[in-house]
């Protein structure tokens, strides 16, 4: 942590002193509070809310008895004032899931058609779950028929469509990439939101969103933040695994000893980032902008490979197992057409190569029919475009 | 995991190399006899732990079909004597998930607990089910004897009714036999595999993934962190959850041999360490002969130090640990810790010192 933090402070020093800009050169905060006359200026409801929404609509997946297909769209597409979950303060709120998915202004606002099909393929999911799961809750499962496995060694029961794969676990871990990587990386962190319109001099003059106590720079850097830290209950202290989502998934890459620090890496970023929106030092706030992108991204990346070559372990003898960790690796190849490399300032993989991963995963019979060498070759073409290795990734 | 050992993979490779002249074939080599270690341990410690456990399966069978024939109090009480003679010996075996014991999931058609005991019942109660499907893990082996022997009732007369006057009486017995006839015939694959691989066993000497001492090594910290520590003990006590689980121990339904089925599983594993012939005590090579060569005379004997002192703390449980669970939780987790002590030594330190990775991982928990 020192040593970032005094390779950050020299290089924005550097910076500070080549640029005609006035010599500002901001002091990383110890947590992520930030105030202004005695009362803090940060706030995200609007992302906590989604995260609970999704951590609700996570659940409904699993529960055929209670759940239909408009049950599971209302949690997706929820409008003020229905009652679509439990929480009711939930069912209070103006927000929803579905309207933010594939939904950056860097990615998705001159592409619609995209964004579209994208949705479209969550829609699909709950549908799939409804009408070709839920009726065969009961069933065993085998090639081409849908049903329960159960992982070997009185694991875990899994439910899987006719072709192997878990829809829960597609949309869950799709969301990661479509729902809070693509509006953290794509969109609150990209400059055509912080910068946009008046943003610049208004944080330049401290002039502060009608009835808020923040900028609007500020807010967008927050509601980046709170899509990452949006269900910590003390977000100057993160304990990570608070949700089904990207702060899960942080908490497991950190579990790695090849990725140890990553958590560190990714609060300091966001907390240096921030006061240098503060100090009006955006040098330092654009180089916290390309750490952000590279270790989110990678949260992805290798979680995707992981769980590829995991399943070869499994593949043969255990479906239940290999299947369900072929389901999360699914959803997670999803996600990796909504990263974000900081060198190209473009998603490590196109939507057209994720697609095309996700054609291969599905093609004949699915994950009854796919080879080790398959998800081998999978596996080594996403490591190669990351900082990691295959083997880093995959243990 | 990998980045720790790479370097020292690096470190040895140019040390051997440097010192080696067939710079052709430069293969990682210690002076350690490995092939002699295999060949103790094939020959003194698991083919004769496999034919213990076959003789004592042999008589479970025919228990069990006496039983069945005729269900009455003395042929149970047999019944569930030849079961516990062959849990015990099964503690032997679980850890050596070699050849077709991995191919066929050996161990979860044996002793997969706690069972589900609705999926017994409505296999029951169908009078049809696959036992070799993996939704059927937990509904077979000792466990599921456990509960077909102890747990169908409160009393040994109502026990004996299930296979007398029910009106499943026949898929009572017929389960019962099923569940023997499966142990008992995946125990002779696993068998007759392992002693037609024994020559290839001890040959395979490399030091790599596939070869044997690395599997071996694996299967045996695997078998100790997960099948010993976590679930006779760790589990049941709450260590992985918000509240202690006492319905999860080994042996639930006799509910009065959960502590002797661990000291039996203890014990199989510090012989395996040490290399202590299967019944006898001779000794021959083993694990700690192999820290002692490569210079960890003091690992070698911190880890068996550790195996006695993780003893101790486990014979002053109650023979029960449900009870133990519900008396005195801490004396169940200041056994673990004891158990957890030698996870640190062997998974960290031992496997560092044969330059061997660990195979696999952690499950995800979701």
């Amino acid at each position: 942590m020192k040593k970032v933090f005094i390779i950050l402070s020299i290089s924005s020093v550097l910076f500070a002193c080549n640029s005609s800009n006035e010599n500002i050169t901001t002091i990383a905060p110890n947590t992520y509070k930030f105030e202004r006359n005695g009362e803090s200026t940060v706030s995200f409801p609007g992302q906590t809310s989604r995260i609970r929404m999704g951590d609700e609509l996570a659940k409904a997946f699993l529960k055929p008895t209670e759940e239909d297909i408009s049950s599971l769209a209302g949690k997706f597409s929820h409008e003020a004032g229905e009652n679509n979950f439990k929480e009711s303060n939930l069912n209070l709120s103006s927000k929803n899931i579905r309207s933010k998915v594939a939904a950056s202004t860097d990615l998705f606002s001159s592409n619609t058609t995209d964004s579209q099909a994208i949705k479209a393929d969550f829609d699909s999911w709950i549908i799939g779950q409804v009408n070709n799961v839920f009726p065969y809750w009961n069933n065993n499962a085998s090639k081409g028929v849908a049903g329960q496995l159960q992982e070997a060694g009185g694991g875990p029961v899994r439910w899987v469509n006719a072709k192997g794969l878990e829809y829960d676990q597609a949309f869950v871990k799709g969301l990661i990439g479509a729902l809070m990587t693509d509006q953290i990386l794509n969109n609150y962190l990209s400059k055509a939101v912080l910068d946009a319109g008046t943003n610049i001099t208004d944080n330049n003059g401290d002039v502060l969103v009608s009835g808020k106590n923040y900028t609007n720079m500020e807010h967008k850097w927050d509601e980046a933040f709170g899509y990452m830290y949006g269900n910590e209950p003390n977000i100057e202290s993160p304990i990570l695994n608070v949700d089904s989502y990207l702060n899960k998934y942080l908490n497991r890459v950190e579990g790695d000893a090849d990725f140890k620090g990553i958590a560190d890496d990714i609060y300091n970023a966001f907390k240096l980032g921030r006061a240098a929106i503060v100090a009006k030092d955006y040098i330092t706030r654009d180089d916290q902008i390309a750490i952000l992108k590279e270790k989110i991204s990678e949260i992805i990346g290798i979680r995707a490979v992981y769980y590829l070559q995991v399943a070869k372990a499994t593949l043969a003898n255990d479906k239940g197992t290999a299947f369900h960790d072929l389901s999360e690796g699914f959803g997670f190849i999803y996600s990796l057409q909504f990263t974000n490399n900081p060198n190209t300032n473009m998603p490590y993989f196109s939507k057209s190569e994720v697609d095309n991963f996700i054609n291969t995963l599905m093609k004949e019979d699915g994950f009854w029919s796919v080879t080790n060498k398959t998800l081998d070759d999978m596996a080594t073409a996403i490591s190669a475009k990351f900082n990691f290795t295959l083997e880093q990734a995959g243990s | 995991m990998f980045k720790k050992i790479f370097p020292v993979i690096i470190t040895l490779f140019i040390l051997s190399s440097c010192s080696s002249t067939e710079e052709e074939n430069p293969v990682l080599k210690d002076s350690f006899d490995r092939k002699g270690m295999l060949t103790n341990i094939a020959d003194n410690i698991i083919i004769p732990a496999y034919e213990d456990f076959s003789s004592k399966m042999a008589l479970l069978k025919t228990e069990g079909n006496a039983f069945i024939d005729n269900p009455n109090i003395a042929n149970l009480e047999s019944l569930r004597n030849s079961w516990l003679t062959a849990y015990k010996s099964w503690q032997h075996i679980e850890m050596y998930n070699i050849g077709k014991a991995n191919e066929i999931l050996y161990k979860f058609h044996i002793n997969i607990y706690p069972v589900t005991v609705t999926d017994i019942d409505d296999n029951i109660k169908n009078g049809s089910y696959d036992l070799n499907s993996a939704n059927n893990h937990d509904a077979q082996g000792f466990p599921a004897l456990d509960y077909l022997l102890f747990g169908l009732d409160n009393s040994d007369s109502k026990i004996i009714e299930k296979y007398t006057i029910d009106t499943n009486k026949e898929n009572f017995k017929k389960y019962l036999y099923d569940v023997i006839a499966q142990m008992s015939s995946l125990t002779n694959i696993v068998v007759t595999d392992f002693k037609e691989q024994r020559n290839v066993f001890v040959n395979n000497t490399v030091n790599t993934l596939s070869g044997s001492v690395n599997q071996l090594v694996n299967d045996y910290i695997f078998y100790y962190e997960k099948g010993l520590r976590a679930n006779k003990i760790g589990i049941p006590s709450g260590i992985f959850s918000s509240t202690p689980l006492p319905q999860k121990v080994e042996a639930f339904y006799n509910n009065t041999v959960s502590k002797e089925l661990t000291l039996e599983a203890l014990s199989a594993v510090q012989n395996l360490f040490e290399g202590k012939h299967f019944g006898k005590n001779t000794k021959g090579l083993g694990f700690n002969d192999y820290l002692i060569t490569l210079n960890r005379n003091d690992l070698a004997t911190s880890i068996s130090n550790q195996f006695t002192i993780a003893k101790t703390a486990i014979e002053k449980l109650n023979n029960s640990f449900s009870i133990q669970i519900n008396s005195d939780n801490v004396a169940m987790t200041k056994a673990y810790d004891e158990l957890q002590k030698n996870v640190v030594l062997m998974k960290v330190d031992m496997i560092q010192t044969f330059n061997i990775s660990v195979d696999y991982v952690d499950a995800d928990g979701d």
